[in-house]
């Protein structure tokens, strides 16, 4: 027993060691070699998460196909990792010090620990080689790469919007509903909704990011203000424990109250409540642009038809402005430190065939949202997520709590969010998320 | 050639890669985690040495002692669930009929399942809208006991023991028929002719003879439920608000979800300690009965 135990404790600990192991085997060939070989082959490892089935995944892989076509000199050893498990390898190899050459990194707190920790070098040649490129994209959409001024250490390949509003016209123009525009119209629906045994909002909290993700960042940011929420971060004159976050979470224990949730949000997952709701069983879902890709791979034409999308409503009273979505810039392709000569020339190449012009446009296409600004044809993406990418340009951006949040205190929030709607008291939540964002942060 | 076979030293010469390789992957990270719970560290960058600091915090964080309490409600409930039923089952399918043949494969299948594929099976069985379970509930005219199963932090660690219990009680079956198909058929016989039969048979001739088994059997349902972790992280990924959470997963998500790498290495440390204690206690009780 003593054997089996200690075995499965070691297995664990020593994912990272044994990931490590294997990362490093690979490593030295991509820096081998001069440069200046001319038949030489470069050879670079390329880590990403675009690992699925849905189009942009396939998208971005084609990509990475093209560049491996367009350039038989270098060998691309490109590993798609799925996304439930990329955080990890990554941290895992990042321990280690043992980066792929190029490798998929998410903007906010892991681009940030990655920077500190010395693994990233800039790709800001790319920006100068090609001015028009970088002047095209969206406001803000390198400020989570731009660790040092005049540097930029990755492009965004997606603009991560994650708080639409989708709704189903269907429901609630049979059940005389008109569309929220302020959170009293809101809480009118929901009780509509419920009377006629409608779910007013699907929710799928089991991954507990969402609630936080899709709900708390826009619904928060209407009732405190986004200078409040990046003051509170840093910690610097606004705490957590201000009753202004503690009207927002009240906000949100209003919808739970409500029952504006199905039964048992908290153990279905985001894909099930997607379903829920084109089956039209939900009048409303709150969810990010993942959901215009999942929608438009998974659900017939008649079950999109029915479905429009617009903003969380305003909340009267709240200091934030109406009519924004949350979201940022998404992650993007980042250059490994120790990636040098030709590897490094190689890889830079590949960044730009991806994230360049021709990537936007393609991931674009593939109902995908982007911070590139582009005029999208109409014909070639669904209707739905045409919508959503204009209601997207129009609309002001705010930021996504756990892009600001350190990790720990990202994980307070959600799980926090899972307690609220267990019965917890917003003000104890509130009070986690402040000692665990003090925590992390004080080092 | 026997005679070096039985030489220690090549015993010794041979045994050396795997111990090797079992000391390298096993014995040494144990105590390389060990010495990294005494760190502040987040994976990344610079270690700091803050002495037990992560075993005070652990000790006075109210989750951790509910990951015991999960834990320990996991050793329970396969120490009453999954040891008697595998034994009934194991005294109905002793009999080597092609029935009792295709019954013990189906006993045995959710083992050969993948921890992940009985995670989604019953996920969705406990599923609050088109669950198995509700709809069941709902046929039978019990609307009102329909729930949501793993969402109910008073009853989600309950439903989640019921696979668990469900997926494990195979091997524990074929254990207890390898048991009773070794007691010789004169005991039976001599039992008969004084007149042991039914309960009595049981209780006085049979479990006696197979107490080791049990005690085994029991061994291992200590050491499979404090190591239990795949099906939680496939169910409920110790949700929702760390309602399920069990030692394992509360070690996994500090260490790779949070990036406190010296805490989670400390709470594996602790988990190692609880380990050595339950195997201490079941030595000594079951020195006892011996």
């Amino acid at each position: 027993m003593k054997k089996r135990l200690s075995l499965i404790v070691s297995v664990t600990t020593m994912l990272a060691l044994m990931t490590a192991a294997c990362g490093g085997a690979n490593e030295p060939s991509s820096n081998g070699g001069s440069g200046n070989a001319g038949g030489e082959k470069a050879k670079i490892t390329v880590w990403h998460n675009f690992s699925g089935d849905d189009l942009r995944a396939k998208a971005v892989r084609e990509l990475i196909e093209n560049y491996k076509t367009n350039n038989p000199n270098v060998e691309v050893d490109a590993q798609a990792i799925p996304v439930d498990g990329y955080r990890q390898r990554l941290s895992t190899v990042a321990a280690a010090n043992e980066m792929p050459d190029v490798f998929f990194v998410y903007a906010g707190s892991q681009s940030q620990e990655f920077y500190d920790a010395g693994l990233l070098q800039p790709i800001t040649e790319l920006a100068d080689e090609n001015p028009d490129w970088k002047n095209n994209f969206m406001e803000g959409a390198f400020d989570r790469f731009s660790f040092e001024e005049g540097q930029i250490y990755s492009a965004p390949l997606a603009m991560s919007a994650t708080s639409f509003l989708y709704y189903n016209k269907d429901l609630f123009d049979a059940n005389g509903v008109t569309v929220p525009t302020t959170w009293t119209e809101l809480m009118a629906a929901v009780k509509t909704f419920n009377d006629k045994g409608i779910t007013p909002i699907a929710l799928g909290n089991k991954a507990p990011w969402v609630a936080q993700s899709t709900i708390i960042g826009s619904l928060a940011d209407r009732v405190t203000g986004t200078e409040w929420f990046l003051k509170a971060v840093k910690g610097d004159g606004a705490s957590f424990t201000d009753p202004q976050f503690v009207e927002a979470l009240s906000k949100f224990k209003e919808l739970v109250d409500n029952k504006a949730f199905q039964e048992g949000a908290n153990s279905i997952d985001n894909t099930q409540a997607e379903q829920y709701f084109v089956q039209g069983k939900a009048a409303m879902m709150v969810s990010g642009a993942w959901t215009l890709t999942n929608l438009a791979a998974s659900a017939t034409d008649e079950q999109i038809a029915p479905i429009e999308v617009t903003t969380l409503p305003a909340i009267e009273g709240g200091a934030g402005a109406a009519g924004t979505i949350s979201g940022g810039a998404g992650g993007g392709f980042a250059l490994s430190k120790k990636t040098t000569g030709a590897a490094k020339d190689a890889a830079l190449d590949l960044i730009y065939a991806v994230s360049g012009p021709d990537g936007q446009k393609a991931i674009a296409e593939s109902n995908s949202m982007v911070m590139y600004k582009m005029e999208l044809d109409e014909s070639k993406v669904s209707p739905l997520y045409f919508k959503a990418f204009n209601l997207a340009k129009e609309s002001g951006i705010t930021p996504v709590y756990d892009a600001y949040l350190s990790a720990e205190a990202g994980e307070a929030i959600n799980n926090g969010l899972q307690g609220l709607m267990m019965g917890d008291k917003p003000e104890d939540i509130a009070k986690k998320l402040q000692d665990a964002q003090v925590r992390s942060t004080q080092q | 050639m026997p005679a070096s076979l039985r030489s220690k030293s090549f015993v010794v010469l041979a045994l050396l890669p795997a111990l090797l390789i079992f000391l390298v992957f096993a014995i040494i990270p144990i105590f390389w985690s060990a010495y990294y719970g005494f760190f502040d560290w987040k994976g990344l960058g610079a270690a700091k040495f803050i002495g037990l600091n992560n075993y005070e915090m652990m000790l006075q964080d109210p989750i951790f002692w509910r990951a015991l309490k999960n834990n320990l409600i996991l050793v329970a409930s396969a120490i009453i669930g999954q040891v008697p039923i595998a034994l009934l089952l194991a005294l109905l399918l002793l009999k080597n009929s092609w029935f009792n043949r295709l019954l013990r494969s189906a006993v045995f299948l959710p083992m050969v399942l993948s921890t992940v594929v009985v995670g989604l099976i019953w996920g969705y069985i406990y599923h609050p809208q088109i669950g198995l379970l509700n709809q069941v509930l709902e046929v039978l005219g019990l609307d009102s006991w329909t729930r949501a199963w793993l969402d109910d932090p008073k009853i989600n660690m309950f439903a989640v023991s019921i696979p668990i219990n469900w997926a494990n009680i195979g091997p524990y079956l074929i254990i207890f028929i390898a048991a009773l198909q070794n007691i010789s058929s004169e005991i039976g016989d001599a039992a008969k002719i004084d007149g042991a039969i039914g309960w009595r048979k049981l209780f006085y001739v049979t479990l006696p003879i197979i107490w080791g088994t049990v005690v085994v059997t029991i061994v291992l349902c200590i050491s499979g439920s404090l190591k239990a972790f795949d099906h939680v992280i496939v169910m409920t990924g110790g949700g929702p608000a760390q309602s399920t959470e069990l030692l394992a997963t509360y070690m996994y998500n500090n260490s790779f979800t949070i990036y406190r790498y010296g805490y989670g290495s400390a709470v594996s440390t602790m988990i190692i300690l609880i380990s050595a204690l339950l195997i201490g206690l079941n030595y000594i009780i079951t020195k006892r009965r011996g």
